[in-house]
């Protein structure tokens, strides 16, 4: 093959102790990892997936800053748990959020990472409460239920008033995305394809959302049904529906989110 | 009638511009209070018409005055009789106050002639009529169609040369993959900053005296319509795919570097399809053909969008390239003169490790053919605008990415003067 040169064995043996390609060491023993590598910042974002879902609030989204530190321990018979330190983003503002300390553990079996996550705030609670508030009643004193279409445009344009539509779009798609994720699929918000509001006599809100997520390494457009509930202060309720490849004529592959993810094995 | 002109025009003079031909700007470190003191004085004397443009307050810090022409001799016989230390910053300011006329007349002049907006996104037409005018307003670019795309669309390259026959040459590409609509606007402000830097530029006049440069802006324009039109999601090509309904290639899958091996799909429906066989997509042929047959093709640039991240090769397998040790290096230096300009950083390796296993890729390609230079960026952000990138972020994206293409390309004149 052109480009090739003949090593001598030895030489391949220095390469391969070297340069250990991420398999995990025994049981036990933790394996510091870079912190730019694509697994510890992959495993990162899930952990921010998981906590954005959970914080239950628009106003604490956050986005991933840089990852300090990341140890990489396989837990017999459990599977992969990757330990992490890492700093985060206002996700609207882009303004320093505070650093987390996360750990997550990619089962062995099918079923999402298993996170826990603690951050340091640098807004207080009633900073965020008051955030949360006030998109609340944005959503409330429409005149008619809200409805959009491509959120942000084509041109990564978001009006200001879908902006709370938009955060909760995120932070509902945080959870699709945080139980999608595997140690080699990530996901991320592509863009908010549509969302209508459902209008409810009591003081929760309610949407349909079709969400588009991007799949890595797959590269794929993965299309979500997203029907979301939210009170400030109240867990986010999220039920999803995904199917695969958003665009026309990629023939049916719709059903539940574990049938696209067994086709990839060509991939990885 | 001539009467009537030299009044109009004594007049003109005496009501429009004050003129500060002689004027100079003095800037004096006081030692102590009683030297404030009497720079104080002085500002009191207004014969003087003295222009404090930082007045004396303390000692610790400058005090800096413009001085008319007339009184320049006496404020600087007074200072030195004080023992009171001065340093001059403007010799003249008249001198200072023309240069500075002539480049914003020129800059004018350069904004009325291009019209074009490269803080927007554009559709492949008026990408196409900018091309035309850069090869229009420069004399050394030149526009050169190398090929054409599945859907008969002419692929543009911009050639940026001064002279010589077949200079050593660096290959610079954007929007492989259509819907990273952020490198087809970089690479429109990269080729307008290299085209009106050079001359003035003492990076980019030695890169050009040297070598040439060839930029495809638009690597994927049957994509990048069918963004425009009807999915902005869109990332392969759009050619037709035999026993399938599904259409398109992943262009960089397509290359002949491990083509058909992991990280690359053979489903004709998936994003990262890599073709029915090697260079299947004329995109990619032309390119692979145009670099061959040209045979002195240095470095190999691409760019894609979006996560920070600078790599070189293998992407096709995960052993690091011989030339690790500069390549590296190299990366690491381009990565931080991006990170110097806006603070951005970029993860910097080879492919596999960095992003993601994934065969047959263009610089993995060019790189196993010769071009020891192949580097691929992944511009701005990391995911949270991702391939919507708002476009008052393109400018900044281009100038950054701008260094670190620049550092690169300084370092392959360096090695193949």
């Amino acid at each position: 093959m052109p480009g090739l040169r003949a090593s001598p064995p030895a030489f391949l043996l220095l390469l391969v102790l070297v340069f250990p390609r991420g398999s995990p060491a025994a049981p036990g023993a933790g394996q510091e990892l870079e912190p730019g590598s694509r697994s510890a910042v992959a495993a990162a974002r899930v952990a921010l997936h998981y906590g954005n879902f959970q914080a239950r609030s628009l106003g604490g989204l956050r986005a991933l800053g840089q990852v300090r530190k990341a140890t990489l321990k396989n837990i017999p018979e459990s599977g992969h748990k990757y330990y992490l330190q890492f700093s985060t983003e206002d996700y609207r503002t882009g303004e320093d959020a505070g650093n987390c300390l996360a750990t997550v553990l990619y089962p062995k079996k099918k079923s999402p990472p298993v996170v826990s996550i603690k951050c340091s705030h640098t807004k207080d609670k009633k900073e965020i409460q008051e955030e949360d508030n006030r998109f609340y009643q944005r959503i409330r004193h429409q005149s008619k239920p809200i409805t959009g279409n491509n959120i942000p445009d084509s041109y990564g344009n978001i009006e200001p008033a879908l902006e709370p539509v938009w955060a909760l779009a995120v932070a509902g798609s945080s959870s699709i995305m945080w139980e999608k994720s595997t140690e080699t699929l990530g996901y991320f918000l592509a863009q908010v394809k549509s969302v209508r509001q459902w209008v409810r006599k009591d003081d929760f809100t309610e949407f349909d959302y079709t969400v588009l997520l991007h799949e890595i390494p797959t590269q794929e457009i993965i299309s979500c049904h997203m029907r979301l509930t939210w009170l400030p202060g109240h867990p986010l309720k999220v039920k999803h529906f995904c199917a695969s490849n958003a665009d026309e004529g990629s023939g049916a592959e719709s059903g539940s989110a574990a049938g696209p993810s067994a086709e990839k094995g060509a991939k990885f | 009638m001539k009467l009537i002109l030299i009044f109009g025009a004594l007049i003109g003079a005496s009501l429009c511009l004050e003129t500060f031909v002689g004027h100079q700007v003095l800037r004096i470190k006081t030692k102590n209070e009683e030297e404030v003191k009497q720079l104080q004085l002085l500002e009191s004397l207004e014969h003087l018409e003295l222009d404090f443009w930082i007045n004396p307050s303390a000692p610790a810090l400058p005090v800096d005055v413009r001085i008319p022409a007339a009184s320049v001799q006496s404020v600087k016989a007074f200072l030195e009789s004080q023992g009171i230390e001065y340093s001059i910053l403007i010799e003249d300011l008249q001198d200072i106050l023309d240069k500075e006329k002539q480049d914003m007349a020129e800059s004018a002049q350069r904004q009325r002639s291009s019209s074009f907006d490269f803080g927007a996104y554009h559709t492949l037409d008026d990408i196409n009529k900018e091309l035309d005018h850069l090869a229009s307003e420069y004399s050394f670019v030149e526009k050169i169609q190398i090929g054409e795309s599945y859907e008969k669309r002419p692929m543009y390259v911009l050639k940026f040369s001064t002279g010589g026959s077949n200079r050593p040459a660096i290959w610079l590409d954007a929007g492989i993959h259509s819907r990273e609509w952020v490198t087809q606007a970089s690479a429109l402000w990269i080729a307008n900053k290299i085209a009106s830097d050079y001359g003035t530029d003492d990076s980019i006049t030695s890169l050009l005296n040297k070598m040439d440069l060839f930029l495809l802006p638009v690597a994927n324009p049957d994509g990048f319509v069918y963004t425009h039109t009807s999915n902005r999601m869109w990332r392969k090509t759009r050619s037709r795919i035999p026993g399938s309904i599904c259409v398109g290639v992943d262009p960089n899958r397509n290359w002949d570097a491990g083509f058909g091996g992991p990280g690359a799909s053979k489903n004709p429906c998936s994003d990262s399809y890599h073709g029915p066989s090697a260079n299947s997509e004329v995109e990619v042929k032309s390119v692979v053909d145009f670099i061959k047959n040209h045979g002195n093709f240095k470095a190999f640039l691409t760019l894609h969008s979006y996560s920070q991240l600078l790599m070189y090769p293998y992407g096709y397998k995960c052993t690091r390239p011989d030339d690790y040790a500069e390549l590296e290096s190299l990366g690491r230096a381009a990565a931080s003169s991006i990170r110097s300009l806006y603070g951005t950083t970029f993860q910097v390796g080879t492919i596999c490790k960095t992003i993601y296993q994934a065969s047959g890729g263009s610089i993995d390609w060019s790189y196993d053919n010769g071009i020891k230079y192949s580097f691929a960026f992944e511009l701005r952000d990391t995911g949270r605008y991702g391939f919507l990138l708002p476009a008052n972020q393109i400018i900044p994206a281009a100038k950054e990415t701008w260094l670190g293409l620049k550092k690169i390309m300084e370092h392959v004149r360096d090695k193949s003067a």
